[in-house]
């Protein structure tokens, strides 16, 4: 039997992508992906995708309400690699143009249940002063190659060592992930 | 009913609670009546108006309005609840007796059964306070008109139904005025008509009870046994404490409680209380009775770091901080270390003055003041310290102990330990007291020695006549309370008294007991000695002979005499007589000498000459000071003159900047007199501060100091060293030396953030105080400096510290240590001490589990395993087989495998290969995950000026410009991609001279052969290409059907058949690109090794016909390919080059049996007129990869910069300039490739032309021709182009470029084209060419390495590994720019404007167009060759090459029939030792010119075959390339049923094991 079918486990992952708080910025979409390691693959659902937009809300909390569902099952046999859900944010700039307003990963939670998570986003700045400005001009502000590299560990080093530049912590900005997780093991 | 009753109850209580305290005076006239009866008849249960009312009324949907009613009637039975006691439950069927039994009897039986079970829990307990009515209204109810209303009630009710019956109508009458619709509607007969109908009903079920009642006396009660109140008040210790227990303080007695949260006073009282209440145990409280508590757990100040602000304050974190460059203090012993911060370290030292105690201007007089200035100094000190009286009350303090400790109150310690207590006091008593007595007797003789001198001082002044101290003494008398003082003094005198007794009786008993124990030993020795001489003298008289027997010891004798007791009288003598010496009597005041400086001096006009000059001298004298640092003067002080009085003020603060811990701290004190030199007077040794004395909390200290000067003066004054005396007679002499003492202070200096700038403490003592500094221990009570464990624990042990004491705690372990077991310390430090515990599997079971070791290699990226997906969770599902390739290699990686090599050399290079490859691979491991910014983030360029101008210019530009450039493309790097994302395209343009089929009738009459084959195929051939072919074939046009298959990693696409031998395609095709194991980073997309083989087949048709009757009906044909020629280009070409565009040469075999090129018909382009007809088939190919894929640049460029770093054995200089070459050459052309330095072998940087060295080819080559130099070069060209080629960034990861030097290069029989280059240049230099290595871009290789050779008036450019070489203007040449030249003593750099060799110049001696690395100004130094001396070649094996082409064969055939699955495939053995036998004459001539006599040979012997097949050529490296070959050419492909296949290999071993490889493949038809 055991070597019929190999034992996995299953991870069955619901959840919606809420909202999120942005007090600057308006009509964002966001991205969703799922990092994993080796020994994970999905076996159903959707791995990625893309919401809507949507507006700030127009009460004192402006929030960005997305309520994009999440719906995705791993299956696994190693615990290491734990899926990790990136997120990022983008949205018009003031001229219009499509930027990235945040980065954001979080592990999918590891207990079955309800859980929700709220996570800090933040954008790679500008290496200097002028590309910022010429960034903002433009509206061609630095991005990530791939948003996945958020969840990884390799080549942050690129980031911040060479350059003076580094991350910046961009506000508190928090598109909340609430997730359902089941874990199935078999 | 069940509801009515319940509101009786409710209503009842309702009643008692509100009525309770209702005003008196509302009560109606009935009052007194009613009370009567009540009084009567105490035990019957009375019901209460109420009740009757209510259930008169029988409307339970109004409880609330009958509120106000049932508080009118309760007036009446108010006073019920208090006076009366509760019925017994007995009593109150009596009175149901009363009427109405009769009747109800059996109702109620029948009811009360019914009721009782299930509504009687409901009923509360019969409430006994009810009052009646009284009785003459009794009288007058009607008890036959409300039958139905009683049965309701409960049994108790019954018989008071008739006085409620009135008090509702008298009641009711009294609302009436009331506008209460309802009530009236109730009131009278209508009312009670209404209710009876219900009241038959109400009958059958209800039990009747008492209502139940609780007295609030028993409710009282119980909540008094319930409920607890604890007290506010404060409770008494006692009861806290166990009995008999006194409270004991802790802080009292001096220990560390620590500070106990506050807690209001009456919170902790109810606590206390509660506590009490609940526990009577007390556990709860402590010694002193109050509640335990821990320490105050609440910080004076918060430990939360400060709360960042705002976003600025995020900012402020990361911004950079200047600080000034300090400059680096060479270290030394006293130097801080550079680890230290240094910083400029201030020590301040204030000299405030200094005062001479003698100086040799002294008069005697001045001599006597100074003494009796000492003297009270010392007077005042001690007075102080006052340390008699410490110890009186200390004398005292124990005198009380001792007392309480005799106190036999106290039953808890043992008789034993309060004994020994005691004892020790006693002890303690003694001594304090023979201290006390000490002080006090010293005391007092410093008085009286003060007065002494005072009065000595006295006698001077007017013995001399003239004062010249301003001192003055007096002595203040205090009057005491002379009862008090007298009382004390007695009963001090008593007390020492009684205990001195108490001491001389201890010994007294003491001496008493020895006394006796003595004694005793004494009798009994004389019994014996009695015994003995009684013995000795009947022995004497037995034996009158030996009288003298031996003596006895006389002192034994002696009788010890019992001491003497102590006399009380005797002892009271002598302590009086000793208080009497030592202490105030009671009868004495107490003197308290004051000295002041009110006297007055005498002024010099009254003065002798003597002194007068004395004062003189003295005014002459100034004074001042240098401050010595570390033996270094730092400073002095200004010169001051010597005051009258010998003091010197200097009041100046030096500020000392240091940078190195003070060794020593001096002041010398300089006299001048006069205008003379100054003397050094004495030196004055200041301590150097302890790190906690900083400025502002220093004590101004005096430093004494003394000269051994002499000095003798002339005048008044007394000199120094020098005999005087004060008394006329000149005895008593007194000498005195020179001395003073100077007032100072030594601090550290404050900084400005308040730190000390104290320097760390210097080396030797560092190692003890860091660790005594970070304990904090020496600090926390305000010692430092201590460099005895031992001393300090004493001391500890002394002070009695109090050990609980947070403060103490470092101290105390420290102590601890220090004390217990010579302060062990371990001199090794424990990482993980507690991993053992963690352990939850032995490693030998961990290192079992193959789940573990499967995710550990993978962890450890080992090449099998790099990319292992889902590893199993179970180890049972872990196949053994996934570890055998590893374990096979891990044991083959000694041993030669042979099996895949064949060759046992091959084997051992391929290892070495492999070996060289991991080493280097593991050197560089880092290296390969470094990533650029760029590699992570995709962000906008700074736009420079260019850009933006250019920017703009595009505004302005057309939309569709008429010629359109090429757009760069994005790049992508490699690590984000997976499968299927990353395709090779492959563009095919046209191809040129492609070879045709030989046109048959021609072959046929030129060879005027006859047979069956080819007339056949003539016949078949213009049938099959009818109409349209016809046209072609009047000018002679053979045809051919050419098309293009691309395959790559066994994938295969193939273009659409164009026609004629310069056929045009233009196709792209597309393959997609699966990197090995999926693993798509620069590393592994670097070392991916497979070939796009772009093959050429002519298509073919063939009729399948068998029968010609059907030629009318239908076409039945059959398309063959046949092969024509291969292009195959590595894909790590493609990857570095990213892409390929160019015309190459077609590899075609040498034999392609049917196929021949035509020459006549070729005549259209230009070229062709320049290329000779040897020259081959062309095919030109745009290829590239999609996306884009960044290659490994940046890392190659850093990792050769790395290697620069590596050691090198070239001369500094030469690197230098070889440095300062490359960037000219790059500023001017930085496109074109500069070489000077490689990196060899062994990662050693090597300048290039050390490499170039002639160098002898096999002496077997020079043999062959051995008269043509021309024949010579190219046989030693194909010897170089048979090494295999294994290009370095395959073996080394795309790492770096390593240069092997041919010997290595022989040996390896692998390298890429710099060693094949090399190697070839050195023959040809060895074969007196002119030749150099030549750097540039060639198609399809990229970078690479060439050779020119000079000949014969024209220049010929060779490619080293295919052995072809080129003309100069050859326009089919690879090689598309030059970079460089490189000769044997020489670089030349390519600086002319073109880099073609079609454009350029090749006189390297013209220094316009070449730039020579070594020139005029740097001559060549002559660097030696790193090549060896002489090439030596072993001759090969020839029965092993026979042995490995049969190998070799067997292989290829066992393939062949492995891509036939489906079909049979035949070995034609005659046509296989056909083909044996060609190959050896196609190895002979070189493939050349044999074409025809082969293809005679072969239809020669293979008549009725039709026959198609090539032979293939390659070096020998591996098996698996042959194979591939093979496959590229689809032979395997023909599946028409009858072919045969023949295929035979024959290698040719040249020197040194280069091996060339012949293969002949052919399939073959039988032509029926």
């Amino acid at each position: 039997m055991a070597t019929a079918s190999p034992s996995v486990f299953l991870l069955m992952v619901n959840g919606q992508v809420e909202s999120a708080q942005f007090p600057e910025y308006d009509d964002l979409y966001c991205k969703y992906c799922f990092v994993y390691g080796q020994d994970w693959a999905p076996t159903a659902g959707l791995e990625e995708g893309i919401s809507q937009i949507t507006s700030k809300s127009q009460d004192v909390r402006q929030a960005l309400v997305w309520n994009f569902p999440i719906d995705v099952t791993f299956k696994s046999t190693n615990p290491y690699g734990w899926p990790q859900i990136v997120l990022s944010v983008y949205g018009p700039d003031m001229f219009g143009n499509d930027v990235v307003r945040g980065y954001g990963a979080v592990h999918v939670p590891f207990s079955p249940g309800r859980h929700k998570r709220t996570i800090p986003m933040f954008v790679p700045e500008s290496t200097s002063k002028l590309q910022k400005f010429t960034s903002w001009f433009m509206g061609r502000r630095p991005e990530y190659t791939d948003p996945k590299v958020v969840a990884q560990g390799e080549g942050r080093e690129a980031i911040t060592a060479p350059r003076k530049a580094v991350f910046s912590v961009h506000g508190l900005t928090s598109p909340r992930a609430l997730a359902l997780v089941h874990i199935k093991g078999t | 009913m069940n509801p009515r009753e319940e509101k009786v109850k409710i209503i009842t209580e309702e009643f008692i609670e509100n009525d309770e305290d209702a005003d008196m005076g509302r009560q109606n006239k009935n009052s007194k009546v009613r009370r009567q009866p009540r009084k009567k008849q105490p035990p019957t249960a009375v019901p209460k108006e109420m009740v009757s009312e209510k259930s008169h009324l029988g409307n339970p949907q109004e409880p609330v309005q009958e509120e106000p009613k049932t508080r009118l009637l309760s007036m009446t039975v108010r006073r019920g609840p208090r006076s009366l006691p509760p019925i017994p439950s007995t009593s109150r069927t009596g009175f149901a007796e009363f009427s109405m039994r009769g009747r109800m009897r059996e109702k109620l039986q029948a009811a009360r059964s019914k009721a009782e079970s299930a509504l009687l829990q409901e009923i509360p307990t019969p409430r006994p306070r009810r009052l009646r009515s009284p009785s003459k209204k009794e009288l007058e109810t009607e008890f036959g008109t409300e039958p139905g209303k009683e049965v309701e009630r409960t049994q108790q009710e019954v018989d008071s139904q008739s006085y409620s019956r009135v008090k509702f109508h008298d009641s009711a009458r009294k609302i009436k005025p009331k506008p209460q619709d309802e009530e009236e509607l109730l009131n009278g007969d209508d009312a009670e008509d209404l209710l009876l109908g219900l009241d038959h009903v109400a009958d059958d079920f209800v039990a009747v009870r008492p209502a139940d009642y609780e007295s609030i006396h028993d409710r009282l009660q119980i909540e008094r046994e319930m409920l607890f109140i604890p007290s506010r008040q404060t409770v008494p210790t006692y009861k806290k404490l166990p009995e008999n227990v006194q409270p004991r303080f802790l802080e009292d007695e001096g220990l560390y409680t620590g500070v106990r949260p506050e807690v209001a006073r009456t919170n902790q009282n109810i606590m206390e209380n509660r506590l009490l209440m609940q526990d009577p145990e007390r556990r709860w409280f402590g010694d002193d009775g109050r509640i335990l508590a821990l320490p105050n757990p609440i910080k004076p100040f918060p430990s939360r770091p400060p709360v960042l602000t705002q976003e600025q304050s995020i900012k402020a974190e990361l911004e950079t901080l200047y600080k000034k460059a300090v400059k680096y203090v060479h270290s030394s012993q006293h130097v801080i270390r550079s680890g230290d911060p240094p910083g400029n370290f201030q020590l301040d030292i204030d000299i405030s003055g200094l005062i001479f105690t003698h100086h040799p201007c002294f008069s005697r007089e001045h001599v006597l003041a100074a003494k009796l200035a000492q003297l009270y100094d010392q007077y005042l000190a001690r007075h102080q310290r006052n340390k008699a009286k410490f110890l009186t009350d200390k004398l005292q303090a124990l005198r009380n102990a001792v007392q309480t400790g005799l106190d036999p109150e106290k039953p808890h310690q043992s008789l034993d330990t309060i004994q020994k207590t005691i004892n020790e006091y006693k002890s303690e008593i003694r001594q304090t007291r023979k201290f006390r007595d000490a002080e006090q007797e010293k005391d007092r003789t410093l008085l009286k020695t003060i007065i002494k001198v005072w009065k000595e001082m006295k006698s001077l002044r007017e013995f001399q006549r003239f004062t010249n101290t301003p001192l003055k003494l007096v002595l203040r008398k205090e009057k005491a309370d002379q009862k008090a003082d007298e009382e004390a003094y007695e009963a001090e005198i008593q007390a020492e008294i009684s205990e001195l007794l108490e001491e001389h009786t201890e010994e007294y008993a003491q001496k008493m007991e020895e006394y006796r124990t003595s004694l005793h030993q004494w009798k009994a020795r004389r019994k014996a000695q009695r015994a003995k001489k009684k013995k000795r003298k009947q022995a004497a008289e037995e034996h009158p002979g030996d009288e003298i027997a031996e003596p006895y010891p006389e002192e034994d004798l002696v009788k010890p005499s019992p001491p003497e007791p102590t006399d009380r009288a005797v002892i009271e003598q002598e302590v009086r007589e000793r208080a009497a010496q030592s202490r105030r009597r009671p009868w004495e005041p107490t003197l308290v000498p004051e000295l002041s400086l009110a006297g007055s001096v005498t002024p010099n006009d009254q003065c002798p000459r003597a002194e007068v000059w004395r004062r003189e001298d003295v005014k002459k004298r100034s004074v001042y000071l240098k401050v010595l640092f570390n033996n270094k003067e730092v400073s002095r002080t200004v010169s001051r003159p010597l005051g009258a009085d010998f003091r010197v003020h200097f009041g100046q603060i030096f500020n000392l900047q240091i940078v190195n811990w003070p060794e020593s701290l001096t002041l010398q004190v300089y006299e001048t007199i006069g205008h003379s030199n100054p003397t050094l007077l004495a030196e004055v040794f200041l301590p150097i501060p302890e790190t906690t004395v900083v400025t502002g909390r220093a004590p101004t200290e005096e430093v004494e100091f003394s000269s051994n000067q002499h000095v003798t003066l002339d005048h008044e004054g007394v000199g120094s060293g020098v005999p005087f005396s004060f008394e006329a007679d000149g005895s008593n002499q007194l000498t005195l030396m020179t001395s003073g003492k100077v007032s100072h202070s030594v601090a550290w200096a404050i900084g400005e953030n308040g730190i000390p700038l104290i320097p760390p403490l210097s080396q030797q003592n560092i190692g003890f105080r860091s660790a005594l500094k970070k304990a904090d221990a020496i600090s926390s009570i305000g010692t430092s400096g201590l460099t005895d464990m031992k001393k300090l624990a004493k001391w500890a042990a002394e002070s009695k510290l109090d050990p609980n004491d947070p403060n103490n705690a470092p101290l105390m372990q420290l102590i601890s240590v220090a004390t217990s077991g010579e302060s062990y310390v371990p001199d090794f430090f424990r990482l993980e001490q507690l991993q053992q515990e963690f352990n939850f599997v032995s490693d030998q079971e961990l290192n079992r589990s193959k789940r573990f070791r499967l995710l550990h290699l993978r962890s450890q990226e080992v090449p099998e395993f790099r990319n292992y997906k889902q590893v199993p969770v179970y180890d049972r599902e872990i196949m053994e087989k996934v570890f055998q390739d590893y374990e096979k290699r891990l044991r083959d990686r000694n041993v030669i495998e042979t099996k895949e090599h064949i060759d046992t050399h091959r084997a051992i290079v391929a290892k070495y290969l492999q070996q060289v490859r991991e080493s280097v691979i593991n050197r560089f491991l880092i290296a390969k995950q470094y990533f650029l910014l760029a590699d992570m983030i995709v962000e906008e360029e700074v736009p420079n000026i260019s850009i933006l101008g250019l920017s703009l210019f595009k505004l302005a530009e057309q939309k569709r410009p008429l010629r359109p450039r090429r757009k760069g493309r994005k790049k992508v790097t490699a690590q984000n991609l997976s499968d299927g994302d990353i395709k090779l395209l492959v563009n095919i343009v046209r191809a040129y001279d492609i070879p045709v089929r030989k046109p048959a009738v021609s072959k046929f009459q030129q060879l005027s052969r006859s047979s069956r084959m080819f007339s056949e195929k003539h016949a078949a051939s213009p049938s099959t290409y009818s109409p349209t072919h016809n046209a072609d074939y009047p000018l002679g046009q053979v045809l051919v059907r050419p098309f293009v298959e691309v395959s790559f990693q066994r994938t295969v696409c193939h273009t659409t058949t164009a026609e004629g031998p310069n056929p045009s395609w233009n196709e792209e095709l597309e393959l997609p690109f699966r990197a090995p194991n999926g693993d798509y980073s620069t590393a592994s997309l670097q070392s991916v090794k497979d070939v796009v083989f772009i093959n050429i087949f002519d298509e073919v048709l063939h009729e399948v016909l068998e029968d010609d009757r059907e030629r009318g009906s239908g076409i039945h044909t059959r398309i063959e390919r046949h092969w024509l020629g291969c292009v195959k280009i590595p894909f790590s070409t493609i990857y570095f080059q990213a892409r390929i565009d160019g015309t190459f040469k077609i590899d075609i075999p040498p034999v392609l049996l049917g196929y021949s090129k035509e020459q006549n018909m070729i005549l259209e382009r230009g070229f062709d007129s320049v290329r000779s007809l040897s020259e081959g088939s062309y095919i030109t190919l745009f290829i590239t990869i999609e996306p884009q894929l960044v290659p490994g640049e940046s890392i190659r460029e850093k990792m050769s910069n790395m290697l620069k770093k590596f050691e090198s054995q070239e001369d500094e200089k030469l690197l230098q300039a070889t440095e300062k070459f490359q960037a000219e050459c790059a500023l001017k052309f930085p496109n074109r490739q500069c070489l000077t330095t490689v990196i060899d072998i062994s990662g050693k940087t090597v300048f290039i032309t050390r490499y170039l060295k002639p160098l002898n080819p096999p002496q077997e080559l020079l043999n062959v021709y051995p008269n043509n130099l021309q024949a010579t070069a190219e046989l030693v060209a194909r010897y170089v182009s048979l090494i295999p080629f294994l290009p370095d960034t395959v073996s080394f990861g795309g790492i770096c470029d390593l240069w092997s030097t041919s010997d290595q290069f022989l040996d390896l029989l692998a390298g890429d084209e710099e060693e094949h280059a090399v190697l070839l240049c050195n023959y040809f230099l060895s074969l007196g060419k002119k030749a150099w290595l030549l750097m540039g871009n060639a198609i399809p290789e990229g970078p690479t390495a060439y050779v020119l050779t000079w000949e014969q008036g024209r220049y010929l450019i060779w490619n080293p590994c295919s052995g072809h070489f080129y003309g100069q203007f050859d326009t089919f040449c690879p090689l598309k720019n030059v970079g460089c030249l490189i000769g044997p003593d020489n670089i030349w750099f390519n600086i002319q404007r073109y880099d073609s060799p079609l454009r350029i110049n090749f006189d390297v001696t013209r220094p316009k167009l070449w730039k020579s690395f070594f020139s005029r100004s740097l001559p060549y130094p002559g660097l030696s060759s790193v090549q060896p001396e002489e090439l030596i070649y072993q001759r090969s094996d020839k029965a092993a090459a026979a042995e490995l082409q049969d190998r070799i064969e067997k292989i290829l055939k066992e393939k062949i029939m492995d891509w036939r699955p489906r079909h049979l495939t035949r070995w034609n053995r005659y046509c296989t030792s056909t083909l044996r036998h060609f190959l050896p004459l196609l190895e002979k001539s070189q493939g050349e010119d044999v074409e025809d006599d082969h293809r005679a040979e072969l239809l020669k012997q293979l008549g009725d075959y039709r026959f198609s097949g090539f032979p293939l050529h390659m070096p020998y490296s591996e098996v698996k390339p042959l194979i591939d070959a093979v496959y590229s050419t689809g032979v395997h492909n023909i599946d028409v049923p009858n072919v045969e296949f023949a295929l035979a290999v024959y290698i040719h071993p040249y020197p040194k094991n280069v091996l060339s490889v012949w293969i002949y493949v052919a399939s073959l038809i039988r032509n029926r």
